[in-house]
């Protein structure tokens, strides 16, 4: 009993030092956590969503990039009396004035619903069917989302969809069978197919048709028969194939953020053991005493063990609370981000999951306990006697340094050997990181002697003997300095390796723009609810824009998804002459020798990262589905793009127009000709446009604009980085001010040898500046070590995206300034408390 | 020892903060009572529509075909058929055309329609002792369901009736689902009857409260009924019932009971008692007895004793259904039988009944349907 008493009154006598690794380990906790339930959350809605949305089928029937002819429905259910089959007509739109707010609008046929879905079949009032068939224009919704909208049945809730503004009409409510249901349909907006054709201007098509296909044998049959009488354009898929491609496309996003999560708990790992150490060493002669008395080495062990415990679970405690607080603002980031890069998704109160909180519970208590152990163990493994000397222990630290520097050398090495290795994938990326991070803080305290000594002189010349006597003070409380210095460099670094990678990354999105946008003026639909797929503009006006006067040349674009069995593939089709297309960002392949094939439909570029993800090189096979079914078309170029790491395939408009039945175009790009200027182009383009609901804009503001979706994507990771760096300001303050508490008495004897209280100050604060100007400069070899790893490896794996890299001095000031502010701040608590005590009061107290 | 005390209550209360994230998952809102396709089919409202109010000129073969304007209509066909071998089966296909709005809406896409079709399939396999049914539901767009044309056409997905002769007006009826279909040709033994006042069958004192119903009481059947991998060439009677109309049922009546009897000597009878919820039979319960020769004549309530003979109590439903009926029409000495062919025939669709193949024994032989609602 006495025991725990004394354990406890040690965390109670410091509270601030306490309080610090608390938080440390809260704020670690908080982050893994909250990453961690962005990601899951993101994940989950969108399974959840896809989950709902398809019911129980089994299978999908897709089609081209206009979906399928409606007479197919017929000829499968009448002709083919196959019955568990229902059409879905589906879209995306936005609420008019909330350009944020973007539903699914689902129209079924809630007659073939029943085998498939059961909120689309089932009603919460006799009145809603007649209505929804017989009125255009009703729609149903989660009452729970209609009370958020503050729309009461049979008002009207106005929707931008595919460049028009529509009225809809708030028929009643779904009802979801179960509360999942209920999150994934927040967003969901159910309709008669009609109405959905019709709002969707999409008559005689149809989406998909969702099946409920009979296991074995005769499942095998009916996907023959169906499989004869479908277009070629259509193909049947797995209905999890869907949500599984989704899952795949965002896996390397996803995973980055958990590494960077993880970043941020292991900065709060050496805060743990910072303060275990510091707790263990301070205590040295009392648990000298008790060992003496008979305490057992395995008492003493679980002591120090239960008093990490403490402090890990009150702290992981803390952080699961902050967790879901920073969660639920993460997970709106990382939303953002899916939407800007890959899909349109919504998520919409998500609770937090206890499989997050787990991990995030055993990761804290785990990490403190892990963290307490090298204390607890060096507490209980020296003698009784020496545990008592302080000497000893720093003189043992000391002789531990070669041996840690060796171990570090060989950790690095053994970590960039992981960067060799292709075959590790995203994850070996990070392993091979995080081996290069710890290995390169074991040579911290070797580093720590070489600079403290380096110094010494400049310190002495500065400050004279107070100087002097600094720089040593960092030298000889090795094992405290050494950790503390760790915890900093890696924080610091990782905030510089993460600022220089996504600088670079920036930079190289910048070039990129400047070779891909080359006309002047770009036209696309105001509908932004399908994400990067816009809806087609109105064919009139594409007619009227295509005699403009006075320019110098227009393109036609159209981007579409093309559903597979391996997940969609993003087809862009353009047309351009030939001398827009010689200044492609080409990655691979010779422009001049691609420009023929491309051009007549024949050959198709693809982006760096569709041939990273797909493997495809040059004169290698894409395969799309086409209006005359499967088709091959050999890749003629590798270019550099950015806009989405899930890789395009890009098509001349002659070679999509021939295979796929879709003479739609989405977008139009207008050159200037001699002598016209950008604005009165714009202009004219307006005037042309009368009331169509177009979004025109110039080159520079498209830049612009696609730069600024380029750091809304990359908010995330900056949070990120923040938080670490708030971690280990967190972790430098507690190690340092703990290390100078603990030197009270000998500080005390500094005064009473006649130091004044302002040169005492001077020593702590001087030693502490130099720790943070040593731990700044040693974070600058790892920050762009971790940049280098970032770009080439991580970023490579994860997206197959090449970056420039461009070292801003401006992170590498940061990381400096933050370093020794940090270190400064944490001198000042100290040398108070020093200055105000009397140093006969010091010298008298026990320790 | 007091702080030790306030640390382990602080790390209680953290701790039973957490177990709240976890209670906090488990609530779910009460499902709330739903509504099927069936019941929601009944929720357009009355206004607007025609109604059956005061006589009408028939005219056939226009009337064979669809009412536009009404909300309900029905082809109701059903018959006993006997197999070569003697094997005796019962079937019912009928269609249901419900109008959600009275005119339809100009719409842009195909799928848009304001009428719905529901239709059931029926058979009644005696030897095998099973009764099969399916039910289906489809817009009347696209080509999916509908009813119409010269010759008509009534047809949802794959069931359908063909008009195959005007005189004696014939159809063919097809229909499959699961492991039993039909391919039955239909040929008019008898002319239309008009049942009511001149086909309009009051269903209440209220105008408007009715339906224009007539039938055709024979049809000669022949044609084929598979069950599983068996096909049967059977042959029999069948009776068409057809009644359109924007009525509802009284709120104080319970459900009805419904006759369609071939009898041995040629005559038929069909008759309808509304239940009322307190047992009783309503008075405007009616019925029309058809003669050999085609004349027929109104049945009143007065005319026609009924009750209800044993019960038979659904195992799927838990519904209890009165299995047989003995009629008694005293003025023209009938004094029979109705008895279940099987004691379940019950169709336990999204709106349940009772309707099966019954024989007819006492005073007179014969066969025919019967159909129960409201139990």
């Amino acid at each position: 009993m006495i025991l725990w008493r004394a354990g406890v009154r040690n965390v109670l006598r410091h509270p601030w030092l306490t309080v610090l690794a608390v938080l440390g380990v809260a704020l670690g906790v908080a982050v893994v956590t909250a990453v961690d339930h962005a990601n899951q959350a993101a994940q989950r809605a969108f399974q959840i969503a896809a989950e709902t949305v398809a019911g129980r089928a089994t299978h999908q029937i897709v089609g081209g990039p206009s979906g399928l002819p409606e007479q197919l429905f017929r000829t499968i259910k009448v002709n083919l009396r196959f019955r568990a089959a229902a059409p879905v007509v589906t879209g995306n739109l936005q609420l008019a004035g909330q350009p944020g707010r973007t539903f699914q609008l689902i129209g079924v046929d809630p007659f073939s619903e029943s085998p498939i879905r059961s909120f689309s079949s089932r009603f919460t009032d006799k009145e809603i069917l007649p209505k929804l068939m017989g009125r255009p224009g009703t729609v149903l919704m989660l009452r729970r989302s209609a009370t958020e909208l503050g729309l009461a049945r049979g008002q009207s809730l106005a929707v931008d969809v595919a460049g028009a503004r529509r009225q809809l009409i708030l028929a009643g409510y779904i009802e979801p069978p179960d509360e999942v249901s209920g999150v994934a349909l927040a967003s969901v907006l159910v309709s008669d197919i009609a109405t959905a054709q019709e709002i969707l201007n999409s008559t005689g098509r149809l989406s998909r048709i969702d099946l409920v296909l009979p296991e074995g044998r005769e499942g095998e049959n009916v996907l023959r028969q169906l499989g004869a009488v479908l277009p070629p354009e259509a193909g049947i898929v797995p209905a999890g194939a869907r949500a599984g491609a989704m899952e795949k496309m965002t896996r390397a996003f996803r995973l980055n953020l958990t590494a960077l999560s993880l970043l941020a708990l292991v900065v709060g790992m050496f805060l743990i053991y910072n303060t275990m150490t510091f707790s263990v060493i301070r205590r040295r002669r009392l648990i000298g005493m008790l060992r003496a008395l008979g305490v057992s080495r395995r008492e003493i062990f679980l002591m120090i063990c239960a008093e990490a415990l403490l402090i890990g679970a009150t702290g992981t405690v803390a952080g699961l609370f902050c967790g879901e607080i920073l969660g639920s603002e993460l997970t709106r980031l990382v939303t953002r981000t899916i939407n800007d890069l890959y899909f349109v998704m919504e998520v919409r109160r998500v609770p937090m999951l206890p499989l997050a909180l787990w991990k995030g519970a055993l990761l804290g208590v785990g990490a403190t306990l892990v963290a307490a152990v090298p204390a607890a163990l060096e507490a209980t493994s020296a003698p009784p006697r020496a545990v008592l000397s302080r000497s000893l222990i720093e003189a043992r630290h000391r002789k531990l340094v070669p041996l840690a520097t060796l171990g570090g050398v060989l950790l690095m090495l053994a970590g960039c050997g992981l960067f060799l290795y292709r075959q590790g994938g995203v994850a070996g990326g990070f392993v091979g990181l995080f081996a290069v991070i710890v290995g390169y803080t074991l040579l911290v305290p070797a580093a720590l002697l070489a600079f403290s000594r380096a110094l010494r002189p400049a310190m002495g010349k500065l400050a004279g003997s107070i100087g002097k006597m600094a720089a040593r003070g960092v030298a000889v409380s090795l094992s405290r300095t050494g950790v503390a210095t760790a915890a900093l460099v890696v924080a610091v670094s990782a905030g510089i390796g993460v600022g220089i990678m996504v600088g670079g990354f920036r930079l190289t999105v910048q070039n990129w723009l400047a070779n891909w946008l080359q006309a002047d003026v770009y036209l696309t639909s105001a509908d932004k609810s399908g994400g990067r797929y816009r809806p087609p503009l109105n064919p009139a006006l594409v007619q009227r824009l295509s005699s403009l006067p006075g320019t110098a040349g227009f393109t036609l674009s159209r981007r579409v998804s093309l559903e597979g069995a391996g997940g969609a593939t993003e087809l862009f089709s353009v047309s351009v002459p030939e001398a827009t297309f010689a200044r492609y960002p080409f990655k691979e392949g010779n422009p001049k020798a691609a420009w023929k094939s491309f051009q007549e439909g024949y050959s198709v570029l693809v982006s760096e990262p569709y041939s990273y993800r797909h493997r495809v090189r040059i004169g290698d096979r894409v395969e799309l589905r086409t209006r005359y079914g499967m088709k091959q078309f050999p890749v003629s170029a590798i270019i550099y793009d950015y806009g989405t790491d899930t890789g395009i395939v890009i098509m001349s408009r002659r070679g999509y127009l021939e295979n796929f039945n879709d003479p739609s175009v989405d977008g139009m790009s207008f050159t200037a000709g001699p002598g016209q200027r950008v604005a009165a182009l714009m202009q004219q383009i307006r005037e042309r446009a009368g009331e169509e609901r177009i979004n025109v804009i110039s080159n520079a503001e498209l830049r612009r604009a696609t730069v600024e979706i380029f750091d809304r994507t990359f908010a995330i990771t900056s949070v990120l980085r923040i938080l670490t760096m708030l971690v280990a300001f967190v972790g430098v303050l507690s190690a340092l001010m703990a290390m100078q508490v603990e030197r009270a008495r000998e500080l005390a004897v500094l005064r009473a040898v006649g130091l004044t209280p302002g040169q005492v100050w001077g020593v702590v604060c001087g030693e502490t500046f130099l720790i943070g100007l040593i731990g700044g400069v040693l974070s600058l070899p790892l920050g762009i070590l971790q940049a280098l790893v970032l770009i080439y490896v991580v970023n490579l794996r994860s997206f197959g995206w090449t970056m420039q890299l461009s070292i801003d001095p401006a992170y590498l000031l940061q990381a400096m300034l933050l370093s020794v502010s940090a270190a400064l701040l944490a001198g000042i608590y100290p040398s108070l408390r020093i200055a105000r005590t009397s140093p006969a009061l010091a010298l008298k107290e026990e320790d | 020892m007091r702080r030790l005390y306030f640390l382990m209550a602080a790390l209680v209360t953290l701790l039973s903060a957490l177990g709240y994230f976890y209670a906090r998952k488990g609530k779910e809102p009460g499902v709330k009572k739903t509504y099927s396709l069936n019941e929601a089919l009944g929720g357009s409202a009355a206004e607007g529509f025609k109604r059956a109010e005061g006589a009408r000129r028939f005219s056939f073969p226009a009337d064979h075909g669809p009412h536009d304007g009404f909300r309900n209509e029905w082809w109701y066909f059903t018959g006993n058929l006997t197999g070569a071998s003697g094997r005796r089966f019962g079937y019912q296909l009928t269609f249901f055309r419900s109008a959600l709005t009275p005119h339809p809406v100009k719409r842009e896409s195909a799928w848009g329609t304001n009428e719905v079709f529901m239709a059931h399939f029926a058979v009644t396999d005696v030897e095998g002792k099973r009764f099969r049914f399916g039910e289906r539901f489809s817009r009347a767009a696209l080509g999916l369901a509908g009813a119409g044309g010269r010759p008509l056409v009534v047809r949802l997905e794959d069931w359908s009736v063909l008009e195959t002769a005007a005189k004696p007006w014939s159809v063919k009826l097809t229909a499959a689902d699961g492991d039993m279909a039909i391919d039955l040709d239909l040929a008019s033994l008898k002319p239309v009857i008009l049942n009511g006042e001149g086909g309009l069958s009051r269903k209440s004192a209220a105008s408007g409260n009715a339906s224009y119903y007539y039938s055709i009481p024979r049809l000669a059947t022949s044609g084929t009924i598979r069950i599983g991998r068996d096909a049967f060439k059977v042959s029999g009677i069948s009776w068409l019932d057809r009644e359109w109309s924007t009525s509802a049922l009284d709120k104080d009546l319970a459900g009805w009971d419904w006759f369609a009897l071939h009898l041995a000597d040629g005559s038929d009878i069909m008759y309808y008692q509304l239940r009322r919820q307190d047992g009783g039979s309503d008075p405007f319960s009616a019925g029309t007895l058809v003669g050999a020769d085609g004349s027929y004549r109104h049945l009143k309530r007065e005319e026609v004793r009924l009750e209800p003979l044993r019960r038979w109590t659904s195992p799927k439903s838990g519904a209890s259904y009165p299995s047989g009926w003995r009629m008694k029409i005293p003025s023209q000495g009938i004094d029979i039988e109705a008895a279940p062919l099987l004691a379940d025939q019950e169709l336990a669709a999204g709106f349940r009944y009772w309707e099966g193949a019954v024989e007819v024994r006492g005073s007179t032989g014969g066969s025919g349907y019967l159909e129960m609602t409201g139990y």
